[in-house]
């Protein structure tokens, strides 16, 4: 599956139907079990040719977005971030909004109107509407009830030297990647889990790490990449086109030391681009598997990626490409 | 053709601000089927007459658009920008923009300083010029190839139908101006007018109004009509700033002539069209300003067309108001007379 599909495919957390539906169809032929557990979660199965190991590769179905919470009485939607969305970039955006994926913009107010004092201000949640052209709250109202979810507007295209502009980089780059993995034959048992409401606490992944029968877990991700606008050296954690990055640690979880350098050794011999995360900001998935149960060991593989949670992130198939190389080499190392 | 794919077609070409070369060769062809003579003068204003025997008058409405400027390429090749006309910064953060550059377009998209890397005070802040930058997705040596200081960069421009005919895109203000009058010389061809019809696109608005400066010099027009976008009702704008978004705005106070004005009305009454009325004490901020004061004075009068969210890429008009628009202004050019002359200070 294309990863152009996958980003453009409207999943935000609590709302992955469309994307565990296309998930699910494009993992039945290349598994030998796939099924969804009690978290939404598409869990996908493939018999090693001697099991003696079993990894887990993970990766979340589930994008930021926003849920409507109600309507001004002249027909402006009310609404609110579903996981971090910095109202900054939400500022004359094109959005869908509810079921009918309705054309909309996120409207505020004129620079003429606004005051010196507007002008530094960041406008929050309270003073942002979702403008679909409704005249009254009934009417938009009828169109997206509160619960409803909108969503970025928002194409993929390649642009520069081999970058792609999109939503949703974060997380279907390991999405897609994880399908690729189910291509391969391998020594080892390999559970693929794309899981939910990563986005809102690692929610999705909590649950799959109880079913998981794994002894290694590794998540896919996009993770931030600050390194462009004059950035000081020593502050970019990682940067697009250098390759897939390992990190030793992030806010949720510290790698399993043995299993991060033998990622890192591995990277060295089969020549994947690599780089490690300076720094420990973020946190994802690995958190919730590395403490489930007695314990997993865990690591993280990111792809860099500029303007994550926003509707033009940006990331360099190049990296993509790596992390896939690296968790390949992985999984066919595993004897 | 239709007014809608007029809109759509002519919001999409990149005019910045002194870089109208685009955006007036298509606006000629588009009125080249309703004019006797049409004709794009050196600063690109597009001028195109609809003889009559009358008063003379210019109609215009500007078709430039704010937009940026290259200032600076960074080591690492990204891009700052300075405003062209008033962008406001807020608008970009996540934006795609397209930078015009000796070989073609470059998309870009806008970022700014990830909040973890900004100072805890900077957070609560705005992302300004200094922040915000373009990336262009290649090396620095790529970029510095391609991109050269004082390259143009426009905004995202898409054409968003919504609900109850409501539009959003790039650049309303003004080429939904530009499309009233289009619509207007379009009904004017089926009907009988006296005055000799010149309707100007005019360039260099959004700095100053010079387009219309030199079309009113050039052209020595007895009556002006400017045309302008105004803003419609939002939340938190003030409300003796806002009209409604369903009709047409003509504004009273001192820079517009009070019998145009109401010759106006009474045109809009007699066709059954809605017209709000503002009211401006002193500069309207539109090329009335310019035009009423060119040689030794032109009469003028102002409409405008309410938009949502002005000067960003997403700008908010009512289809409906645009083509009445169209109507009001045909009938009340038709409607103007040479006696109107000896009765414009009475």
């Amino acid at each position: 599956m294309e990863l152009k599909t996958l980003c453009e495919l409207n999943g935000a957390s609590g709302q992955e139907g469309a994307v565990r539906k296309a998930v699910l169809e494009a993992a039945r032929p290349l598994c030998d079990d796939v099924h969804i557990d009690r978290m939404g979660n598409v869990i996908a199965f493939k018999k090693g040719r001697t099991g003696n190991r079993h990894i887990l590769f993970s990766a979340h179905m589930d994008e930021v977005g926003f849920i409507i919470l109600d309507a001004t009485d002249d027909g402006l939607l009310i609404f609110r971030p579903v996981g971090g969305i910095d109202p900054r970039v939400t500022v004359s955006k094109y959005v869908l909004a509810g079921e009918k994926k309705l054309k909309g913009v996120i409207g505020a107010l004129a620079i003429h109107l606004q005051t010196a004092e507007d002008r530094k201000r960041v406008l929050g949640y309270d003073n942002l509407y979702i403008d679909i052209g409704a005249k009254t709250k009934e009417e938009a109202l009828a169109d997206c009830p509160p619960g409803s979810y909108a969503y970025f507007d928002s194409a993929y295209q390649p642009f520069g030297d081999g970058c792609v502009v999109s939503k949703a980089l974060d997380d279907r780059v390991g999405c897609y990647n994880l399908l690729r993995l189910l291509e391969g034959e391998y020594d080892a048992d390999i559970t693929c889990a794309f899981v939910t409401q990563e986005e809102v606490g690692l929610r999705g992944a909590t649950g799959a790490a109880f079913a998981a029968q794994a002894d290694t877990v590794i998540v896919l991700e996009g993770t931030t990449a600050g390194d462009m606008g004059a950035v000081e050296k020593a502050r970019r954690v990682c940067e697009p086109g250098l390759g897939v990055v390992v990190s030793f640690m992030d806010n949720a979880s510290i790698a399993n030391r043995s299993l991060y350098q033998e990622l890192l050794a591995l990277a060295e011999r089969k020549a994947v681009p690599c780089q490690i995360k300076r720094g420990s900001t973020g946190g994802n998935d690995a958190g919730a598997y590395q403490r489930s149960k007695a314990g997993v060991r865990t690591c993280v593989l990111s792809v860099p990626c500029r303007y994550i949670h926003g509707p033009s992130s940006v990331v360099k198939l190049s990296d993509v490409e790596a992390q896939y190389a690296l968790a390949k080499a992985y999984a066919e190392s595993a004897k | 053709m239709k007014i809608e794919d007029f809109l759509r077609e002519v919001t999409a070409i990149p005019g910045v601000t002194g870089n109208e070369g685009a955006a007036a060769d298509y606006i000629a062809d588009a009125f080249r089927p309703y004019a006797d003579e049409v004709r794009v003068t050196p600063l690109n204003c597009v001028v195109a007459r609809q003889k009559g025997e009358g008063p003379k008058v210019l109609i215009c409405a500007h078709l430039d658009e704010i937009g940026m400027m290259v200032s600076r390429i960074e080591e690492d090749g990204s891009l700052r920008l300075q405003s062209v006309g008033g962008v406001d910064p807020r608008v970009l953060p996540g934006m795609r923009v397209r930078v015009y550059a000796r070989e073609g377009m470059l998309l870009g998209v806008v970022g700014a300083t990830p909040p973890h890397l900004l100072k805890e005070a900077d957070r609560k802040n705005n992302y300004n010029w200094d922040t915000l930058f373009v990336d262009l997705g290649m090396d620095a040596e790529q970029v510095r190839q391609k991109v050269r200081l004082g390259d143009t960069v426009c905004f995202e421009a898409r054409y968003v139908e919504m609900k109850n005919d409501r539009v959003a895109t790039k650049t309303a203000d003004d080429r939904a101006c530009v499309a009233i009058m289009l619509e207007a010389a379009r009904r004017l061809r089926q009907m009988a007018h006296q005055a000799d019809l010149y309707f100007v696109a005019t360039c260099q608005e959004e700095i100053g109004s010079y387009g219309a400066l030199i079309s009113g010099f050039a052209l020595e027009p007895d009556m002006g009509v400017a045309f302008d976008v105004c803003h419609a009702e939002t939340p938190g704008a003030p409300r003796n700033s806002t009209s409604k978004i369903t009709s047409l705005v003509t504004s009273k106070g001192p820079f517009l002539n009070s019998f145009l004005v109401k010759k106006l009305e009474e045109t809009a009454k007699e066709n059954g069209i809605e017209l709000q009325f503002a009211v401006d004490p002193r500069y309207t901020s539109t090329d009335a300003d310019e035009l009423s004061v060119t040689r030794a004075g032109v009469p003028t009068v102002l409409l405008s067309l309410p938009i949502k969210y002005m000067h960003t890429n997403v700008e908010t008009l009512d289809m409906h108001a645009l083509k009445e628009g169209g109507r009001l202004l045909a009938h009340y050019l038709a409607a103007i007379q040479g006696s109107w002359e000896d009765e414009l200070w009475n």
